[in-house]
C-alpha cells in the first residue's frame, strides 16, 4: 500500500480524553504560558482555547519516543491501527524523527471544567516525500473533530456536543539530510542584515536610532530639510545645520517587493517589502514596511516610524500601517523552564521537548519548543491585548525555525479583518513571533471582542522593557 | 549648473574600429585576457597595431590597468589614459574622453576598453552587503541594511513611482523585452540567438524585485568590448567607414547619488539623462526627428521608457504608448537595440551598444536599418550618465 493510500482512513476512533476538563490542568498550563487571563479561573471559569489539544493528548506511556514505552506497541487510547501502521512504516523507512509544523483550531464552544472531551480523527493526507530544511521526510495532516459533555453535571457520553475541529500536521523526517545551504545558512549563526555605514558624516543619525529618534538634517542658513545626512546643504552651500528628530509619520512614496535574490538574512521570511517613505517633514527614507503581508504595501499608504530590533547589535527604524490597528509587541525569553513547563504542562511528553541530549541524537542543537506551547503563547498574546471578555474562535499556526533556549520571542500582532456585529466584533488577527533566527511562528487569530472594542495602541508609544536575555 | 551652449567636440574625432570577444556565462579565462583580446580585435578591425596605441580608456570599474592592458597587447609609451566611474554611465563616457584627446592633440589612437566574468566571476545581481565608510559607501548605507542590495531592487524602487504615475501596469514594460529579443533573435553573437519572446511570455515571467520581473532584466555576461578612436580625419583613411563622433556628453543631475537618486524630483525621470540629451542636441544641431535608430541603456526595461521621454522621442508619460505595438522594433517608429541590448545580445556594461551603432553607420548591422545617418547611443540610467550621437562618416 502506498502512502498515500492512508488519506482518508481513521487517525483515532472513540478517543476520550484520560481527564475531564479540569482547574489544576488548566492552572498549570496558564502558569507555564505566564497567562494571568482572569477568565481561566474561579467559578465561570472556561479553558484556554489554545490549550485544546492537552484534553486530548494521550501522556507519557504513549509518548512515541521509539524507547520502548509506547509508540504504537502499547494500546494508545483511541489511536486506530492505521495511524499506528503509517507512523511505524514511517519509522520502518528511516523517518523516526518527528516535528509539528501546522495546527488550525476552530473553538466551536468554550471548554469548562467537569467537561469530558471525546474525540474522533481522520488520516487527511500523506505528502509525498519532501526535502526540507529539517531533512528529507514525510508531511502528515490529520483532522480531529472534538465533541464534550458535562461529566460533572451527570450528562451521557451521548449527549456530547461538538466543541472543536483541529487540524494537524506533522513532519516525519531523517535528520541530517538537509538541503545544504548555497551560502551562508549552514552554521548555527543566523544571518545578520547588512550593516549600516556609519562614518563621521551620519554618526548624528545613528545615534539619534540608538536615542530612539529618526534624526533628520536641517539647514541652518536656508532652512531646507535633508536626508540622507551630509556635511553640506544642497540648495544653498551652507555648512551650518542642526538635526531634528522626525515626528515619525510619513506615507509611503515608492516601494518594491524583493523576490530574487533574497538576502541570506532574509531568506527565512521570504519575499519582503521595501519602501521609500516620505516623512511629514517632506524628507524621503528608504526603509522596510512590516506589519503587513509585502504585496499590501501602496503608494500612498500611511505608515508610522516603529524601531525594531533585528539582531543583538542592530535596531533600524522600520514602518508600520499608521491605520493599522497594531498589537503593542511581546517579549518573552526562552527559557529551559518556559520550554520543558509548557510541554508538561500541555502534557507533551517528547523527548525533545525536555531533554537536550536526546534532542541533539535526534539532530537538533537542543531542546525546543512544542507546538502546543507556541499556541498558548499567541493565544495569551492576543486575549493579554484584547481582554478577559473576548473569545477565541480560532487559531492557525505555522511553525517556522524552532525555538531554543537563549532564544528570545518576540510577539508582533496586527488586526487584519474587523466585522461589527450587533454586540461584538469579529476580529481576525495575524500574529507573528519571531527569534532572532527568524519567524518562529506565523499565526492567523480569530476572536470575538465584545462591544466596545480596546483601541489600538501604537506600537512605538508602549516600549516594552528590556527582558532578560 | 550644466552647460548651456554648444560644445565644440564634435566632428574631431571618430571611432574607427570595434571588436569584441565572443559573449558568454563562463569565459574560462581572466578578465585581464578579454580587455587584451577585444582590444587586438578592435585594432585589427581598424587596420591599425598595438603600436599605434597611445592612449587606453576605461570604466573605474574594470580590473584591467590601462599599464597592463598595454603591457599584454604589445602597446607601449602612453600619453594618455583615464577611467570614468560610476559602472555601466561611464560606456559612452570613455569614447568622449578618448575624442578630448584626439580632438586636442594629446593622443592620437586611443582604445576604449571594458572586460569582465560578470556572470561567472563577480555578479552585480548578487547584491551588496557590505560597504566602507567612504562618502561613496555611506552613500549606499542608506539602503543595505533594508535588504535593498540590488540593481533591480534600486531600478524597481524607481519603476513603481513611473507606473504609478501615469497608471501603468508591469505589463507596460513587455514591449522593450519584445524588442530587444526580437532583435538578439536574429543576431548569432548575441546569448539569445533564435529566442524571441512574446508579451506574454514577459507577463508571465516571474518576479525579480516588483514591479520587475525576470525578462526586464539583463543578462550577466562574460566578454570583452573595445573601440578604437582616431581623428575623423585619419579614420577616413583607415580600412572601415568612420563613425564620427557626431557629440558627446556626460551627465549628473542635482542630489545625485551613484544609484539610489530616490530623495529628489519624482521620480519619473531620469535628471541625469536629461543634461546629457540637451548637450547632444545642442552640439549636434540635431533633434529626435533626425535620429534614425538608436541604442537605449536597457539594464532594465523601464529606464528604456524613461529615456525615450528625456530625448523627446515623445511626451512625459507617453513612452508606453510609443514602444506599444512594435514601436521600438525594426521597421517601428524608432528602432532601439538592433543587436538585441543587454536584455538579448549580452552585458557588456553598454559598450557592445556602441559597437552595434557603429555597425549601424557602417551598414552591416545583421538588423540593419535603412540607411541611417545618425545614430543616438546611451550609457548606464540611474547612474551618473554619457551618451553620443554618431554620424556616417
Amino acid at each position: 500500500m502506498e502512502l498515500q493510500e492512508y488519506a482518508g482512513r481513521p487517525a483515532a476512533t472513540g478517543g476520550r480524553a484520560p481527564d475531564p476538563v479540569n482547574a489544576p490542568m488548566i492552572r498549570h498550563w496558564c502558569e507555564a504560558m505566564g497567562d494571568a487571563n482572569p477568565a481561566y479561573s474561579g467559578p465561570d471559569a472556561v479553558a484556554p482555547p489554545a490549550m485544546l489539544q492537552a484534553w486530548t493528548m494521550a501522556g507519557l506511556g504513549f509518548s512515541g519516543n521509539g524507547n520502548g514505552n509506547g509508540n504504537g506497541s502499547a494500546a494508545r487510547p483511541g489511536r486506530s491501527s492505521d495511524y499506528d501502521d503509517l507512523l511505524a512504516r514511517l519509522d520502518a523507512e528511516g523517518f523516526r524523527s518527528v516535528v509539528a509544523t501546522d495546527c488550525e483550531q476552530d473553538y466551536l464552544r468554550p471548554l469548562r471544567p467537569g467537561q469530558r472531551v471525546l474525540f474522533d480523527a481522520e488520516i487527511e493526507s500523506v505528502s509525498g516525500r519532501k526535502r526540507t530544511a529539517l531533512g528529507v521526510g514525510h508531511f502528515v495532516t490529520t483532522r480531529m473533530d472534538l465533541r464534550a459533555y458535562d461529566e460533572a453535571a451527570g450528562e451521557k457520553p451521548e449527549e456530547a456536543v461538538r466543541v472543536a475541529r483541529h487540524r494537524f500536521r506533522i513532519l516525519k523526517f531523517q535528520p541530517g539530510e538537509a538541503e545544504p545551504k548555497p551560502d551562508g545558512g549552514s552554521g548555527t549563526e543566523p544571518p545578520l542584515r547588512p550593516r549600516p555605514v556609519v562614518n563621521r558624516d551620519n554618526e548624528g543619525f545613528w545615534d539619534g536610532v540608538a536615542a530612539g529618534e529618526l534624526r533628520f538634517q536641517r539647514c541652518a542658513e536656508c532652512g531646507v530639510p535633508r536626508f540622507p545626512w551630509l556635511p553640506g546643504c544642497n540648495a544653498c552651500g551652507s555648512s551650518a545645520w542642526t538635526a531634528e528628530a522626525a515626528s515619525g509619520e510619513g506615507t509611503v512614496y515608492s516601494h518594491v517587493v524583493v523576490h530574487h535574490p533574497l538576502p541570506a538574512a532574509f531568506r527565512a521570511g521570504g519575499p519582503y517589502a521595501v519602501a521609500l517613505v516620505e516623512l511629514a517633514e517632506g524628507v524621503r527614507i528608504v526603509s522596510n514596511v512590516v506589519g503587513l503581508p509585502p504585496d499590501g504595501v501602496r503608494i500612498g499608504l500611511p505608515v508610522r516610524l516603529s524601531f525594531e530590533r533585528c539582531d543583538d547589535e542592530l535596531t533600524l527604524p522600520l514602518f508600520r500601517p499608521a491605520t493599522a490597528d497594531d498589537l503593542p509587541p511581546l517579549r518573552i525569553p526562552v527559557t529551559r523552564t518556559l520550554i520543558v513547563a509548557g510541554a508538561i504542562a500541555s502534557r507533551d511528553y517528547q523527548d525533545v521537548h525536555h531533554d537536550a541530549e536526546l534532542a541533539r541524537a535526534k539532530g537538533a542543537p537542543d531542546i525546543f519548543m512544542n507546538i502546543l506551547t507556541s499556541n498558548g503563547l499567541v493565544g495569551r498574546y492576543v486575549t493579554d491585548w484584547a481582554g478577559p471578555k473576548a473569545v477565541l474562535t480560532g487559531l492557525a499556526v505555522r511553525l517556522g525555525v524552532p525555538a531554543h533556549p537563549g532564544d528570545e520571542l518576540t510577539f508582533t500582532g496586527r488586526v487584519t479583518e474587523r466585522v461589527t456585529e450587533r454586540d461584538h466584533d469579529r476580529l481576525t488577527v495575524a500574529v507573528t513571533g519571531r527569534t532572532r533566527r527568524g519567524a518562529h511562528v506565523t499565526a492567523t487569530v480569530r476572536l470575538n471582542v465584545p462591544v466596545p472594542v480596546p483601541r489600538p495602541v501604537p506600537a512605538q508609544e508602549n516600549p516594552v522593557p528590556e527582558g532578560p536575555a | 549648473m550644466s552647460l548651456t551652449r554648444a560644445d565644440r567636440l564634435g566632428g574631431h574625432a571618430a571611432i574607427a574600429g570595434i571588436g569584441a570577444t565572443e559573449f558568454s556565462k563562463d569565459s574560462g579565462r581572466s578578465e585581464l585576457k578579454l580587455a587584451v583580446e577585444a582590444v587586438h580585435a578592435a585594432l585589427d578591425d581598424a587596420g591599425l597595431c598595438p603600436q599605434d596605441v597611445d592612449g587606453l580608456v576605461t570604466f573605474t570599474m574594470d580590473t584591467s590597468p590601462e599599464i597592463t592592458v598595454a603591457q599584454a597587447a604589445g602597446i607601449g609609451e602612453l600619453s594618455f589614459f583615464s577611467r570614468v566611474h560610476y559602472g555601466g554611465g561611464a560606456a559612452c563616457a570613455t569614447v568622449q574622453q578618448a575624442a578630448l584627446a584626439v580632438a586636442t592633440g594629446v593622443a592620437e589612437v586611443v582604445v576604449c576598453y571594458r572586460a569582465f566574468n560578470e556572470r561567472s566571476q563577480h555578479r552585480f545581481g548578487a547584491g551588496m552587503t557590505d560597504r566602507q565608510p567612504s562618502a561613496e559607501g555611506a552613500a549606499m548605507g542608506w539602503t543595505m541594511p533594508y535588504g535593498l542590495v540590488t540593481p533591480a531592487s534600486w531600478v524597481a524602487l524607481h519603476a513603481q513611482r513611473y507606473l504609478h504615475a501615469y497608471g501603468l501596469t508591469p505589463d507596460a514594460l513587455g514591449p522593450v523585452a519584445v524588442a530587444d529579443r526580437r532583435h538578439a533573435a536574429t543576431n548569432p553573437a548575441a546569448y539569445f540567438h533564435g529566442r524571441p519572446i512574446t508579451l506574454a511570455d514577459h507577463a508571465a515571467s516571474r518576479w525579480i524585485v516588483e514591479p520587475l520581473r525576470l525578462l526586464d532584466c539583463c543578462q550577466e555576461t562574460d566578454g570583452g568590448q573595445a573601440l578604437v578612436v582616431t581623428s575623423a580625419e585619419r579614420a577616413r583613411d583607415l580600412r572601415r567607414r568612420p563613425a564620427v563622433i557626431t557629440a558627446a556628453a556626460q551627465g549628473a543631475g542635482r542630489n545625485q547619488e551613484a544609484m539610489t537618486s530616490f530623495y529628489r524630483d519624482d521620480l519619473t525621470g531620469l535628471p541625469e539623462m536629461g543634461v546629457v540629451a540637451r548637450q547632444l542636441w545642442r552640439t549636434s544641431g540635431l533633434g529626435p526627428g533626425d535620429i534614425d535608430t538608436a541604442v537605449l541603456y536597457d539594464h532594465f526595461t523601464p529606464f528604456v521608457l524613461m529615456q525615450l521621454e528625456e530625448f523627446g522621442f515623445c511626451g512625459r508619460g507617453e513612452a508606453a504608448g510609443f514602444a506599444a505595438d512594435g514601436g521600438l522594433e525594426l521597421g517601428g517608429r524608432l528602432p532601439v537595440n538592433t543587436h538585441g541590448g543587454q536584455l538579448g545580445e549580452a552585458y557588456l556594461h553598454g559598450m557592445n551598444g556602441i559597437a552595434e551603432a557603429v555597425r549601424q553607420l557602417r551598414g552591416s548591422s545583421v538588423n540593419q536599418v535603412p540607411d541611417p545617418e545618425y545614430v543616438l547611443v546611451t550609457a548606464g540610467t540611474g547612474v551618473p550618465t554619457s551618451g553620443l550621437v554618431l554620424g556616417r562618416g
